[in-house]
């Protein structure tokens, strides 16, 4: 038993790593920008969670696990709001959420990293590499980082939208965290 | 031709304002119903699409032909007329250009309270003049469907009455405003 719980110990201190982060949501967002009729449009997920883990001394260590919930989609206008709602788009009766899981992180340099992981979005997961910055500033962080998606990938906009004359094939999503150190890890 | 108004007729720069807007707005119309009587569809946001594209076209060729008009007199109604027909004219005239400023502006106010962005033709991009807002966007659209039913009778009584100067009084009203055409000179031409 008692070898047990040093077992435990040990494993845990071992995942304890990285430091574990949460965000502060009111000075956070998700955001994203397309293209409509040739013009730009931009909006964000108003609800998302997300376990943060993350020390640049500890990569190996770190993992974000973000849950989106997509029924969240707020462009500012009720009508594109409802519009995505659809089957053809997000279809929020059947896929409510959509998740992003890394699974490795490297360092560019100078505070930029890289992380790669699984994007699942109306249930089509696919391998995404999503590049930030990640500044700490004491128990104080901010994570910055912008990756653009081929919507029709995740079969968003299916049927005649799947040809981006009309809404941008593109999507730029934007992450802008403001996040609080939890524990400090180890 | 000349460019500016005469005392007799309309002037090249009059004609073509007249002609460009009098076909947009008929295609305008068209395009309106149309996309309108369609369920959601691609087909519907392109049809919008040049709907809106072309409405902003007409505001600014409508802004011009204001100016234009507010800057050259325009020929003289036809002598023998009376009082209540000459009445009509001007307030079907008035009226067209007010309808015909309104109704794009209506238009605007509609895709911008509903928070679309507006690229003319993939052009260049004009702003929203007003902010997101559900309650005038529907407001707006009512008023555009209104503006739209006075515009296409008003538009009845200003082609009868073209028609009728044409072929009932054979006088020089329509003729003026037709480039290249010899005017009867019923009107005392010089």
């Amino acid at each position: 038993m008692r070898r047990l719980v040093t077992l435990l110990l040990v494993l845990w201190a071992g995942v304890a790593q990285a430091s574990e982060w949460s965000i502060d949501h009111a000075n956070s967002r998700l955001g994203f920008e397309a293209t409509q009729s040739g013009a730009r449009f931009s909006g964000e997920f108003q609800r998302f969670e997300a376990t943060m883990r993350f020390d640049p001394a500890a990569l190996d260590e770190a993992l974000f696990d973000v849950t989106v919930d997509v029924t969240s989609f707020d462009s500012n206008s009720q009508d594109r709001d409802s519009t995505v709602a659809g089957k053809d788009w997000f279809w929020f009766k059947r896929f409510p959420e959509a998740r992003f899981v890394t699974e490795r992180f490297e360092a560019l340099g100078d505070e930029r990293y890289q992380a790669t992981g699984m994007l699942t979005i109306k249930g089509v997961g696919r391998s995404i590499e999503l590049p930030f910055r990640w500044i700490i500033d004491g128990n104080t962080a901010t994570m910055r980082g912008d990756v653009t998606l081929t919507r029709t990938a995740f079969n968003v906009g299916e049927g005649e939208w799947s040809d981006g004359s009309t809404v941008g094939l593109q999507v730029d999503v934007q992450v802008r965290l403001n996040l609080t150190r939890v524990s400090a890890g180890g | 031709m000349q460019i500016r108004n005469t005392r007799q007729r309309w002037g090249a720069a009059a004609q073509l304002l007249h002609w460009s807007i009098a076909a947009a707005v008929l295609v305008m119309l068209g395009l309106g119903w149309w996309a309108e009587s369609l369920g959601y569809s691609k087909l519907k946001v392109d049809l919008f699409w040049v709907h809106k594209s072309l409405g902003m076209l007409v505001l600014a060729a409508m802004t011009l032909r204001l100016l234009w008009r507010l800057t050259n007199p325009a020929p003289a109604l036809p002598g023998g007329l009376k009082a209540w027909e000459r009445g009509a004219a001007h307030v079907t005239h008035y009226g067209l250009y007010v309808l015909l400023l309104a109704m794009p502006l209506s238009g605007w106010v509609i895709n911008s309270a509903a928070n679309f962005p507006l690229s003319v033709f993939g052009w260049f991009e004009v702003p929203a003049i007003v902010g997101p807002d559900d309650d005038l966007k529907s407001l707006a659209s009512d008023v555009h469907g209104v503006l739209a039913w006075t515009i296409v009778g008003v538009l009845v009584l200003h082609v009868a009455a073209a028609l009728k100067h044409h072929f009932v009084l054979r006088d020089d009203v329509l003729r003026r405003m037709l480039p290249g055409v010899r005017l009867r000179g019923s009107d005392g031409e010089i």
